[in-house]
């Protein structure tokens, strides 16, 4: 039954459309489906690395400094992701910019240290966080490719509208009050399915 | 190349809006923004903790870790530095300024993981700002986060009385009236040439 | 915490001792990860730059660094020199935007190439296609300027100061390196070579 660890991350507990948080890259690296994607893998690696490693030591961690002490090896996480995609995935990371180094204040990896790992065994962390990260992931995903089909007309890059709509495609989604509008109809959306669920 | 510290200011508090533009600090925005009193006192916490973490993190950039090579260390010892820096103040407060305290002690501990703070460190290092430029930069993100998160608690405290349909209600109407307001805001880009 | 962790744990020592012991294996750790990816990230740019150089002076099949980052001359198989490259990097509308640009002997651009900007993403994205960028093909830093400038370059639509930043900033690039740039033996006459190009644009070799 410690399977739920894992689903409920995705679905019940969605990071981003249910507990509303890590709202900043969300928003702001969802320009297209890859920057989407790659942004969730980056976080996802940490979440799941800082959860692995937290619930590893969690029984020789003070209880007065252990915030400190999750702040330093999720910054760690957080600064080797930064290496590696600045060494592999160049273009991604001109792209990622600054929010690769902020996932370190996403709030919903300090949080998972901090209420799951601390008091969890080393199995159960991993299913928790990789439950996150695949929630998380994709909504980024699914935002980037909402938002690249509609300010450029492709998917990945493919094109996937005639050649005149790409001539002058929805721009308006690319811009910061696309995003903003297109977080806001999926959460209008989340909310009409979940109010139906609790009707019934 | 140094920018007109002028040109830092606006294109921080307007051009370039840390909550609508940049992106950075949303969790508080929707968190407090309900009220304007809340609203207030979290962007002056926010402003307050801002210009002194890039004091210190610029400092310690500059002066420490490039002329050692530990750019590395940097993701690290920033956000130590903030989170140390929240609590100390947070501390100096509650000792000698009590009526500051009451008014902007709550919102303190939320600030360590504002990614707000966290972010105009690094933009600082990444655009190579000097001490002065830093300083603005910092003055203006922070009263524009301030300007922004007031101004739209004033629309959300109309929005609660408003009639909105149940799926609307909550989060994603205050998602669309921040699209609306960031709209506005796209409207200042090119001002006065300032782009960056 | 559960029952299996030790008392020592809770003690004042640990605590000073569990700090040291995370800062010095995090410390460690990304030292390592920094020197393993550091040469990476290095031939990275390297080839970057590279695949950069020849993609805005095709005919050069080897370049010499003039000004480091700045300035460099292009040499052919015969080691004549077909041209000069130049870095620039405007301010666009939201950061800068770093660009090459090649300029033959004549004085003509023979390609740009933008390496990296922060501008919208997709708008500003659009100033590295080919589209754009041939539209600066042929022409003369004089000319380099938009078309509502009273210049010969059409902005990208909806990316006006991004398109603006690019002309401005390779034109003003070119002025301020001129005398490192050895177009027409140094002697070019701004305004014979306007009328010259206006009306019908030589084909570059």
């Amino acid at each position: 039954m410690k399977l739920k660890y894992f689903t409920s991350g995705i679905v019940k507990e969605n990071p981003l459309l249910i507990l509303m948080i890590g709202l900043c890259p969300a928003l702001a690296t969802t320009v297209s489906a890859r920057d989407g994607f790659g942004m969730g893998i980056a976080a996802s690696f940490v979440l799941i690395a800082s959860n692995l490693v937290v619930s590893l030591i969690r029984r020789y961690v003070p209880n007065s400094i252990r915030i400190p002490i999750f702040i330093i090896i999720i910054s760690t996480f957080v600064t080797i992701i930064d290496y590696v995609l600045q060494a592999y995935q160049p273009a991604l990371y001109s792209v990622l910019g600054v929010f690769v180094p902020l996932i370190v204040v996403n709030c919903l990896i300090l949080g998972r240290a901090e209420a799951f790992a601390y008091h969890h065994g080393v199995w159960d962390s991993f299913l928790d966080g990789a439950g996150k990260a695949v929630g998380f992931t994709l909504v980024l995903g699914l935002m980037g490719i909402i938002r690249e089909l509609f300010a450029a007309g492709t998917v990945f890059g493919v094109a996937v509208t005639p050649a005149g709509y790409r001539e002058q495609p929805m721009l308006f989604m690319v811009f910061a009050p696309g995003a903003f509008l297109l977080i806001g109809i999926l959460k209008s959306i989340v909310n009409r399915l979940t109010a139906g669920k609790a009707r019934s | 190349m140094q920018l007109n510290p002028g040109q830092v200011f606006l294109g921080a508090l307007l051009v370039n809006n840390i909550l609508l533009m940049r992106f950075l600090g949303l969790c508080p925005f929707f968190g407090v923004s309900n009220a304007v009193g809340t609203a207030t006192g979290m962007s002056g916490a926010v402003m307050f903790v801002m210009l002194l973490a890039t004091w210190v993190t610029w400092v310690l950039f500059h002066a420490v870790l490039a002329p050692l090579g530990l750019d590395f260390l940097r993701t690290a010892v920033f956000i130590l530095v903030i989170a140390s820096l929240v609590q100390f103040v947070e501390m100096f407060l509650k000792k000698n300024l009590r009526a500051l305290y009451s008014s902007l002690g709550i919102y303190l501990p939320l600030i360590t993981t504002n990614c707000a703070i966290l972010g105009v460190t690094f933009l600082n290092v990444d655009y190579g700002f000097n001490l002065l430029n830093a300083t603005i930069f910092a003055l203006g993100s922070g009263l524009g986060f301030g300007l922004v998160i007031i101004l739209f608690a004033a629309i959300r405290e109309r929005l609660a009385d408003a009639p909105i349909s149940r799926s609307l209600s909550g989060y994603p109407i205050a998602f669309v009236a921040a699209s609306l307001v960031s709209l506005a805001f796209l409207g200042f880009t090119g001002l006065f040439g300032i782009s960056f | 915490m559960s029952a299996t962790t030790p008392q020592w744990v809770q003690g004042r020592f640990w605590m000073v001792a569990s700090l040291v012991i995370v800062c010095l294996v995090a410390a460690f750790s990304l030292a390592r990860v920094y020197n393993a990816t550091r040469p990476v990230i290095e031939q990275q740019r390297i080839e970057a730059t590279n695949r950069a150089l020849a993609e805005v002076l095709p005919r050069a099949t080897r370049f010499e660094e003039q000004v480091p980052d700045t300035l460099w001359y292009g040499f052919d198989g015969a080691d004549e020199q077909v041209g000069s490259v130049i870095k620039v990097s405007p301010r666009g509308y939201a950061g800068p935007i770093e660009a090459l640009a090649g300029i033959g002997q004549d004085g003509r651009i023979t390609g740009i190439y933008i390496t990296s900007l922060k501008e919208t993403p997709g708008l500003g994205l659009k100033a590295t296609e080919p589209r754009f960028r041939d539209r600066f093909l042929n022409r003369t830093p004089e000319e380099l300027r938009l078309v509502q400038d009273g210049g010969s370059i059409d902005a990208i639509s909806a990316a006006t100061i991004t398109s603006r930043a690019i002309a401005d900033g390779i034109r003003e690039g070119i002025e301020s390196l001129r005398h490192r740039l050895p177009i027409g033996a140094g002697k070019s006459d701004p305004p014979d070579e306007l009328d010259f190009s206006d009306p019908a644009r030589p084909d570059q070799p």
